[in-house]
């Protein structure tokens, strides 16, 4: 689908700010501006002046990355929010998703997996038959790992699969993983609180996935709520197939990535992004008074 | 599939069939490759486990590295065993070990607090302790204590230092201190005062609950009039009693119970804090009375009362 997919590049240079567009806009400017403000007449410039002329530092201010919010039933555009580029327009780097993902998923395992080695097999460690004798080979115990209903030899037990991974690098993964969201048109914030009416049914939410194209044809959608609202996290647990709702604490690098779109509300994301940017602040370390 | 660019004007793209028009029409989704199948980490990142005894290819096949024949092969050798010669730890014993008696301290070095002052982390008007040396990172980790050492001292050919490290006075509170630093330290104005720590009170005054220099034994002789002034305002109101009082700490600094402690911040060389108990002409030494006292235990010698006609 060359048509749709050009559609939706030409969508996202021309959202991102300081994106293609807007350069090439200033520098038409710059072209145009240029002749009409030279002068007619030929003006010499001294050597001296251009010696001791201070040359202006160039300086990279570059524009924060703008976001638009929605009203949450109505999904109307509210407003634009501004966020730093290197919360939400950071480079794709699969490498550290992947770190921060297998990270997690060392740190989901339960570890509980147990077996039974000879000694923790309930029995007695009475020799079956006589060493010498019965034609008959030797045997020990009946809790012989060798034998059925003994131990079992090497078999799991309890233990901690967890490893590491430095706070710096997990932080920068939750930024990256939100800035690939917000690259491609997925991350809608949404202004207000996620909320339906008390008496709504699964069919109104249905509706509302049906109307906004977040669906299962396109690919569902986690919706992140700041706080946890049991009603509202029921209801959509029974459109299940559509949409997964989960509130700020329980989400993780891998809950960003799964599904077709992430609609978020502000306030979450702002604590998110508050939360894993600790690696920006790198002010030295002063004593106190 | 990430969106592409299109950079052709539409009118000299390559016509589009019908067929493609009706299928985007059919399938408006565009199913892409999802993100979380194609995560991996940088192949330069991670080494390929060798598997051992699996082909000639592998280069660890045949003997999977392990050389041939014996008990190598087979299993373990244990360490230190010398083919069944006497091993050498049997024949020489063992050697090196681990001084478990030894004070763990912190280096400090006088040129780092001053660059620490002169980036505004550390301020020279206030004493300097390790509570403030910590939180600065002026040191790493405040192990059993700190000991000042004198870097950056520039010295002539007769050892006489030339130049001054440090740009302002200071005041500091440390357990030890080298005499280059005490010089160059008292040199630029400041003073060195050192006293006893142990791990567990340096924890606490890092928390706050224990103050960083005032003990029972810490009077106002204790240190110089600089560091005093610089706390408190006014001269050696500083006192363990008000400072338990006043600033609300939970538990006392502990002192030294040690003989070696005790004469270490007893030697006015070393600017202990407990130097000025110290009686006229006596040591730092617990062993050795001053001589003042020691006539006075002799008691009162007796004059001999020679007759004129004898010498002695």
């Amino acid at each position: 689908m060359p048509g749709s997919d050009a559609f939706r590049a030409l969508k996202w240079l021309s959202r991102s700010s300081g994106g293609l567009l807007s350069g090439a806009e200033t520098t038409t400017q710059r072209c145009l501006a240029k002749p009409l403000s030279r002068s007619m007449a030929t003006e010499a410039q001294s050597p001296i002046d251009n010696l001791t002329r201070e040359v202006p530092k160039p300086v990279w201010n570059p524009e924060p990355v703008k976001a638009t919010t929605y009203s949450f039933p109505s999904m109307e555009p509210l407003r634009f929010v501004e966020y730093p580029r290197n919360h939400l327009l950071m480079p794709l780097r699969k490498d550290i998703l992947h770190r921060a993902v297998v990270y997690e998923g060392d740190m989901t395992r339960q570890g509980t997996a147990s077996t039974k080695w000879r000694d923790d097999v309930h029995g007695s460690g009475r020799k079956l038959y006589a060493q010498k004798g019965t034609g008959r080979a030797r045997v020990g115990d009946k809790k012989s790992p060798i034998r059925r209903g003994g131990g079992v030899a090497f078999g799991p037990h309890p233990r901690d699969f967890s490893t590491g991974l430095p706070q710096k690098i997990y932080d920068q993964a939750w930024r990256i993983a939100l800035s690939y969201r917000y690259k491609r048109g997925q991350l809608i914030i949404v202004d207000n609180e996620i909320t339906l009416p008390e008496d709504a049914t699964p069919h109104l939410i249905t509706e509302i996935f049906k109307a906004n194209r977040w669906g299962r044809p396109f690919g569902r959608s986690t919706l992140i709520t700041d706080q946890p609202n049991e009603s509202l996290f029921e209801t959509v647990r029974q459109v299940g197939e559509h949409a997964k709702i989960l509130d700020r604490r329980d989400v993780d690098v891998k809950d960003l990535l799964e599904t077709g779109r992430l609609i978020i509300e502000k306030q979450a994301l702002d604590r998110i992004l508050s939360q894993h940017s600790k690696d920006l602040k790198n002010k030295p370390a002063k004593a106190l008074y | 599939m990430p969106p592409r660019l299109q950079l052709l004007p539409f009118q000299w793209q390559r016509p589009s069939t019908l067929s493609t028009i009706l299928t985007s029409f059919l399938h408006p989704q565009s199913r892409n490759a999802h993100i979380l199948a194609s995560l991996s980490d940088t192949p330069g990142a991670y080494n390929k486990r060798i598997r051992r005894g699996r082909g000639p290819a592998s280069g660890k096949g045949k003997t999977s590295g392990r050389g041939h024949k014996g008990q190598k092969q087979h299993g373990k050798v244990p360490a230190g065993f010398n083919g069944g010669q006497t091993p050498d730890i049997v024949v020489h014993g063992e050697r090196g070990g681990v001084n478990v008696h030894a004070t763990d301290l912190a280096p400090i070095n006088l040129d780092r607090i001053q660059s620490w002052i002169d980036q505004g982390r550390i301020d020279a008007t206030r004493p300097i302790t390790v509570r403030e040396l910590t939180q600065s990172r002026c040191i790493h980790q405040p192990k059993e204590g700190v000991k000042l050492l004198g870097r950056g001292v520039e010295k002539d050919d007769h050892e006489i230092p030339i130049s001054s490290v440090l740009k302002q006075p200071i005041h500091l509170v440390v357990s030890r201190a080298s005499s280059a630093a005490i010089a160059a330290v008292e040199a630029a104005g400041g003073s060195v005062t050192t006293r006893f720590y142990t791990k567990s009170a340096i924890a606490r005054i890092m928390r706050r609950e224990m103050h960083p220099f005032v003990s029972m034994q810490w009077n106002k002789e204790s240190a110089s009039a600089g560091l005093l002034g610089t706390e408190t305002g006014e001269q050696g109101a500083l006192t363990e009693a008000m400072v338990m009082r006043e600033m609300g700490f939970k538990y006392r600094l502990p002192d030294p119970t040690k003989r070696r402690d005790i004469e270490y911040y007893r030697d006015p060389a070393h600017r202990g804090y407990l130097s000025h108990l110290l009686k006229p002409l006596e040591g730092p030494s617990l062993f050795f009375r001053s001589p003042v006292e020691r006539k006075s235990a002799a008691g009162v010698k007796k004059e001999k009362i020679l007759p004129e006609n004898r010498l002695w």
